[in-house]
């Protein structure tokens, strides 16, 4: 699941607006990828106001997908008020469930990672769910998703390289469960399977509601105009 | 060397049960027994030596000069991992195996060692050991999770099952002993589970779950779905679910989901389906006879999804080979099988099956006779000639065995034909064919399909259709052609017709007009296209035109005519038959005529000259139906038919006629010649030939009475009954007298023309006969004498009669009775309000009994109540309109009124007493006291009512029923009336005055006659009462009136 070299990406034939937003993605994503190590900041600029509306967007895609996946899984699973309690076996997918303080008291590096690092994780994840679901449609929708969110992890990246911070390394010693990837655990049954999809959806909206969340802070510490004038500056 | 300090005093002891162990080869933790509490402030300092310099290790206690004591200690070091951990354990039912997960803690080491595991698990409430087992890995010096199962051999439900794990570390180099770590703490799988898991189930099948939890847990429901079911308790730990006649499932499986509480969730799904249906409509051909494809339509859905989905097997016995399924467009299933080199007949089965069973399907083929070809590729199609063209196609496949049938469609804008090929087959080769028998100068549109030749399966789908022209040719007739000789013969003008697409094998550039004498070319014109005539000056002799058309291929053969106009006398002129899209001509046949008739007109449009056409007929033909796009409805056509003689042409007939007859378009323009008192001459002029639109047949006139400007409407609509109807039949009468008219009448007159297409439009005329002057002078002199004979008549009769009619109508004593003068205006006792002479009343009081004469009281009383006055006000009263003579009391005596009419008069007594009797008792007790003196008066003055009522009766509140029987029976009582006025309105002055004087009422009265002698002036003028008196409106209103 290395994404950093998978930039080759096909996109399904779907929304215009996934499209758009994807392309705009891939586009800036193109000649940002091969100067991870430049710490050009109005790149930093642009590429954190890119990733903030691509993270928008993907809140927004998340929410049709969400509805139409738990509809498929049949209740209890689309019960508005369904809230199981999270057991061990969910620790198949990352948990957004950080303290509140505790993530404020992060610098910008180690969110950012947290971040990369979660996506990562969450897109192996989405895409070994795609493969199992049995309709056509849904399977379409899935795939379309995955490649927007792949689109997010190298914006991401990218966002980090052009700040100057270093790409987090692939999985550490410490890789929870989750980071063994599915199937790497015992088998599930089918509905605890499913029941692992229901959490990978409710954990990828809370990752994307944070994550707008960080990137619009740090769109405000990072504003594109002060950078232009400092580059003006530089300049006489 | 470390310090250890602890407060010893007195000396110090070997410190006991020295033990140093590690767990990460990095750290040691060292531990001793302390000596006894004696020895306080005792420091302890511990100093590692290399195993190299001690090499015997001495227990030995140093001089006693020191307060320091130094024991050499054998070191007693041990290597002991960490107590692992277990971080899942989990069970698969199924399969009776358990999983389990740990972590190795690896990063505790910084380098590579070799460690063991020991995992054992024990079984049922006693934890007895089912196995133990050794487990190696590798610590890389990182975390990592291990993974290990184990499969029982009795269904993990039949008990409970514990694991634990312990860890041994064998690395080479640590010198002292190595020991396996602690035990894990016991883990049992998660129990929580709900049965049976992901099962897949027919349709209709009755399914029980249950769902078993752990200790301290209670189920707070079970689902299907959405639906709850009631729960059946099966044990302390598990609970049940019975769910009826399953229905299909979505396509992720039905969840049957149990709560549990404390806050848990467990679930299972059920997958509900249908076995596989049999594959229908298996049909295996092969279109390359490289593989042959079979299809087939699995027929009922399955509701069964992913790796529950049907599997297809499709074997051909006795060799088996699974196929991967094709995906197709449509709701078909397609594999394909290799075609092998010596192999003809191919046995296929088809199996289905998915987890609920499975179906089969046969077919038994020849290959050779299952070809269904590719659809042709890259077709070309090219011609270098007129007629022929090539074409050319690929056909993937090995048809080396076989040979091909194909079949060519060549259709152009109007027609289609096909043509079969049959050639030989070969391998990804391309096929060639030659179509001929095509028009020059055609386009083509071709294309084609195949099959095999031998066996006929199916057709392949037609190729592309590709279009070809195929080269001119020189025009494949000469064109039809006439001429005209000019009016003098100087000159003669040649037309043709041009050629049909399908004749002219090309696009005609230029026509070739020669004129031959004597086989001596005289003059050649070639005449561009689109001209299609030329005039030929003849010199004064005639030839022989010949007319030949070219085009880019060449020229057609000549087409030949002479310029010899035969002469011809008498000839007639016609009339054609109209057929509604054609003209119907015939002739007499000439026996002279022997090659043929040529019919020829002209149609003029517009401004244009006439375009000159013609038609040719064979000699022995006499007749024709001309037809042409041109001819419109309603215009004459002239024609001029020819005969062709060995010598030239010679006009036989001059024909006109219509493709269709319309009515007239215009009204004749008619006038009206002379008028006399009983006779109209009416003239009419000729339409003109254009506004025929047919050939007249003849006018109609229609006459009848009728003012200018009273209806524009004809004749007909009006169905005027005085119409007449002239029709004229004969065309050459232009004028008409219309007879028997009526002198000085104004009549309409009509004029319409018709044809065989029906009548045109009327104008209309009125014109007005001359007078009848004799009629007139008899009219007027008639009347004259009849008045002049009745006057003189008159006059004898009158002075005849003088002295009668002096005494009839002026006589010199006038008559009374007559006299308007001696007319009194009412009759008081009946209200009659019409003037009449005085007749006697015959209302006569004779219950009144006049004692005294002197008073006036009664008298004015008895007046008062028969005041018309109160006749005049009841009408007011809205509610008694009808019977206000009853209401108003009648002093009427009843006998007069039994005199006058004894049956009715029942009635209006009885109603007015009752109304009197009503209104007395209702303003009863209203009775002034002061009025009281009076009564007594009225009983002393002499008058004696018919009956007495007491005063305590009148005075009651309410009077009882029978009191108001009573009350008929006394009939009638002035005095209480009298009173009961004066209690209406004890206000009114009038009221009160009335007693006393009533001078208002004024007129003397006849005792007897009770009849007012001179009717009161006030009365007549005045209808207001001096007394308020009987009115009902007075009641309500209770206003007093001055």
């Amino acid at each position: 699941c290395d994404l950093r070299r998978k930039l080759v990406i096909v996109f399904p034939a779907g929304d215009s607006w996934g499209i758009f937003a994807f392309l705009c993605a891939a586009l800036w994503n193109l000649p940002a990828i091969p100067a991870l190590n430049s710490t050009d900041e109005v790149g930093a600029g642009q590429s954190i106001q890119k990733t903030y509306d691509l993270t928008r967007y993907l809140e927004h895609q998340l929410r049709t997908l969400a509805s139409t996946y738990l509809n498929y899984l049949g209740p209890p699973f689309n019960e508005p008020d369904f809230n199981p309690p999270r057991m061990t076996r969910a620790e198949m997918v990352p948990s957004a469930t950080v303290d509140f303080e505790l993530w404020r008291s992060l610098n910008d590096n180690a969110r950012l990672a947290a971040n990369y690092r979660a996506y990562t994780h969450l897109l192996c994840y989405l895409r070994s769910m795609d493969g199992q679901v049995a309709k056509a449609e849904l399977r379409k929708n899935l795939g379309h998703f995955c490649t927007s969110l792949q689109g997010l992890v190298v914006s991401i990246a990218s966002v980090m390289s052009s700040l100057g911070y270093p790409l987090p390394s692939p999985l550490g010693s410490a890789s929870p469960t989750w980071a063994q990837g599915p199937g790497a655990t015992s088998p599930h049954n089918d509905f605890l399977k499913k029941m692992d999809d229901f959490w990978l959806l409710k954990e990828l909206q809370t990752w994307l509601w944070r994550s707008a969340k960080d990137f619009n802070r740090l769109k405000k510490k990072v504003p594109p105009a002060a950078l232009m004038l400092r580059l003006e500056m530089r300049g006489f | 060397c470390n310090y250890v300090d602890v407060a010893v005093s007195g000396f110090p002891e070997a410190p006991g049960n020295w033990k140093c162990i590690t767990h990460d080869l990095n750290r040691m933790i060292c531990s001793w027994d302390a000596t006894s509490s004696a020895n306080r402030g005792l420091t302890y300092k511990i100093c590692q030596f290399r195993a190299a310099a001690i090499k015997t290790p001495v227990s030995a206690v140093a001089g006693n000069d020191f307060e320091c004591m130094l024991f050499f200690l054998v070191s007693f070091q041990a290597l002991i991992p960490l107590t692992p951990q277990i971080l899942n354990l989990s069970a698969d039912f199924s399969t009776y195996t358990l999983y389990l997960t740990w972590n190795d803690s690896g990063s505790v080491f910084q380098h590579e060692l070799d460690a063991s595991w020991q995992i054992q698990i024990l079984y049922k409430e006693t934890m007895e050991t089912v196995t133990l087992i050794n487990y190696d890995s590798k610590l890389t010096g990182k975390d990592s999770i291990l993974f290990w199962n184990w499969t029982s051999d009795i269904p993990l439900e039949c008990t409970s099952y514990y694991v634990k794990i312990r860890c041994y570390i064998n690395e080479l180099y640590f010198t002292g002993r190595k020991e396996w770590s602690e035990w894990s703490p016991v883990r049992t799988p998660n129990s929580v589970m709900v049965f049976p898991q992901d099962k897949v189930v027919l349709v209709g099948s009755n399914v029980t779950f249950c769902c078993l939890y752990n200790e301290g847990k209670s189920v707070k429901f079970m689902k299907y779905g959405s639906e709850s079911y009631p729960l059946l308790r099966l044990s302390k730990w598990s609970s049940a679910i019975k769910v009826q006649n399953v229905s299909a499932s979505v396509p992720s499986g039905t969840n049957v989901w149990c709560s549990l509480v404390p806050d848990d969730v467990e679930g299972t799904v059920l997958f509900v389906g249908y076995a596989p249906d049999t594959p229908q409509n298996l049909n295996c051909e092969t279109r390359t006879f490289i593989t042959i494809t079979c299809s087939w339509n699995p027929g009922r859905p399955t509701a069964l999804y992913s790796k529950r989905r049907t599997k297809y097997i499709l074997f051909e016995s006795p060799k088996y080979m699974e196929l991967p399924l094709k995906t197709t467009p449509t709701s078909k299933h397609a594999c394909d099988f290799p075609v092998h080199a010596n192999q003809k007949i191919y046995n296929f089965t088809l199996s289905a099956s998915n987890p609920l069973g499975q179906a089969e399907s046969s077919l038994l083929i020849d290959v050779n006779q299952r070809v269904h070809l590719e659809t042709p590729d890259k077709f070309t199609v090219s011609t270098n000639s007129s007629t022929h063209a090539h074409l050319s196609w690929y056909i993937p496949g090995n048809f080396i065995k076989i040979r091909l049938l194909c079949q060519i469609e060549i259709s152009n804008s109007n027609s289609e034909r096909q043509l079969n090929v049959s050639m030989a087959g070969a391998e990804n080769s391309n096929y060639r064919a030659w179509v001929d028998a095509l028009h020059p100068y055609g386009t083509y549109t071709f294309r084609v399909r195949c099959s095999a030749s031998e066996y006929f399966w199916k057709w392949s789908k037609w190729s592309e259709g590709k279009k070809l022209t195929t080269l001119e040719a020189p025009p494949a007739r000469g064109p039809d052609i006439w001429r005209q000789r000019s009016p003098v013969g100087e000159t003669v003008t040649v037309f043709w017709k041009p050629l049909l697409l399908s004749e002219a094998n090309g696009i005609i550039l230029s026509h070739e007009v020669v004129c031959y004498l004597r086989e001596r070319m005289l003059k050649a014109h070639e005449v561009p296209v689109p001209l299609n005539s030329t005039e030929i000056k003849l010199g004064g002799n005639d030839c022989l035109i010949s007319v030949i058309a070219k085009n880019r291929a060449g020229s057609s053969p000549p087409s030949r005519i002479t310029s010899v106009d035969l002469p011809s006398d008498n000839v007639k002129t016609e009339l054609a038959i109209a057929t509604g899209n054609g003209i119907y001509i015939s002739w007499h046949s000439d026996p002279n005529v022997t090659c043929g008739y040529t019919l020829k007109w002209c149609i003029s449009s517009g401004s244009e000259p006439c375009n000159v056409d013609w038609e040719m007929f064979p000699s022995n033909a006499i007749d024709a139906v001309i037809k042409s796009a041109l001819f419109q409805p309603g215009v004459r056509y002239n024609f001029s038919l020819y005969g062709c003689k060995h010598n030239g042409y010679q006009l036989l007939q001059n024909i006109t006629g219509y493709m269709k007859e319309l009515p007239p378009k215009v009204a004749p323009n008619f006038t009206v010649e002379e008028t006399s008192s009983d006779s109209i001459l009416v003239k009419w002029e000729d339409i003109p030939v254009e506004d025929c639109q047919g050939f007249l047949k003849g006018y109609i006139l229609y006459f009848a009475k009728g003012e200018k400007g009273s209806s524009k409407t004809s004749f007909m609509e009006e169905g005027s009954p005085e119409l007449t109807v002239k029709n004229i039949t004969d065309l050459t009468k232009k004028s008409l007298r219309i007879l028997g008219l009526q002198g000085k009448t104004s009549y309409r007159l009509d004029l319409r023309a018709y044809t065989v297409g029906g009548i045109g439009p009327s104008k209309d005329l009125y014109v007005v006969t001359k007078e009848n002057s004799v009629g007139l002078i008899i009219a007027i002199l008639i009347p004259v004498a009849v008045a002049v004979v009745l006057g003189v008549v008159t006059s004898i009769l009158c002075y005849q009669k003088r002295e009668w009619i002096k005494e009839t109508f002026y006589p010199d004593i006038p008559n009374p009775e007559n006299s308007k003068a001696l007319q009194f205006q009412k009759n008081i006792c009946e209200g009659n309000t019409a003037l009449k002479t005085l007749e006697m009343n015959p209302c006569t009081p004779n219950s009144v009994e006049v004692v005294e004469t002197r008073s006036t009281v009664l008298k004015i009383e008895d007046t008062e109540i028969i005041s018309p006055v109160a006749d005049s006000e009841l009408p007011e009263d809205g509610s008694e309109t009808g019977t206000g003579s009853h209401v108003v009391v009648s002093y009427c005596p009843p006998i007069i009124e039994e005199e006058i009419s004894s049956p009715p008069i029942d009635e209006p007594v009885g109603s007015s007493q009752v109304i009197y009797i009503d209104i007395q008792s209702m303003y009863q007790p209203q009775v002034n006291p002061e009025e009281e003196p009076e009564i007594n008066f009225v009983t002393t003055a002499g008058y004696k009512p018919q009956m007495q009522l007491p005063i305590n009766a009148m005075k009651m509140e309410s009077h009882s029923p029978t009191e108001e029987d009573l009350d008929k029976i006394a009939g009638y009582r002035p005095q209480a009336n009298t009173n009961v006025w004066k209690l209406n309105s004890p206000d009114s002055p009038v009221s009160i005055q009335s007693n006393n004087e009533n001078g208002s009422f004024g007129s003397p009265c006849s005792i007897n006659s009770r009849q007012f002698l001179i009717p009161p002036k006030d009365y007549e003028d005045s209808p207001t009462p001096n007394n308020t008196g009987w009115s009902f409106t007075h009641f309500f209103q209770n206003k007093p009136n001055d």
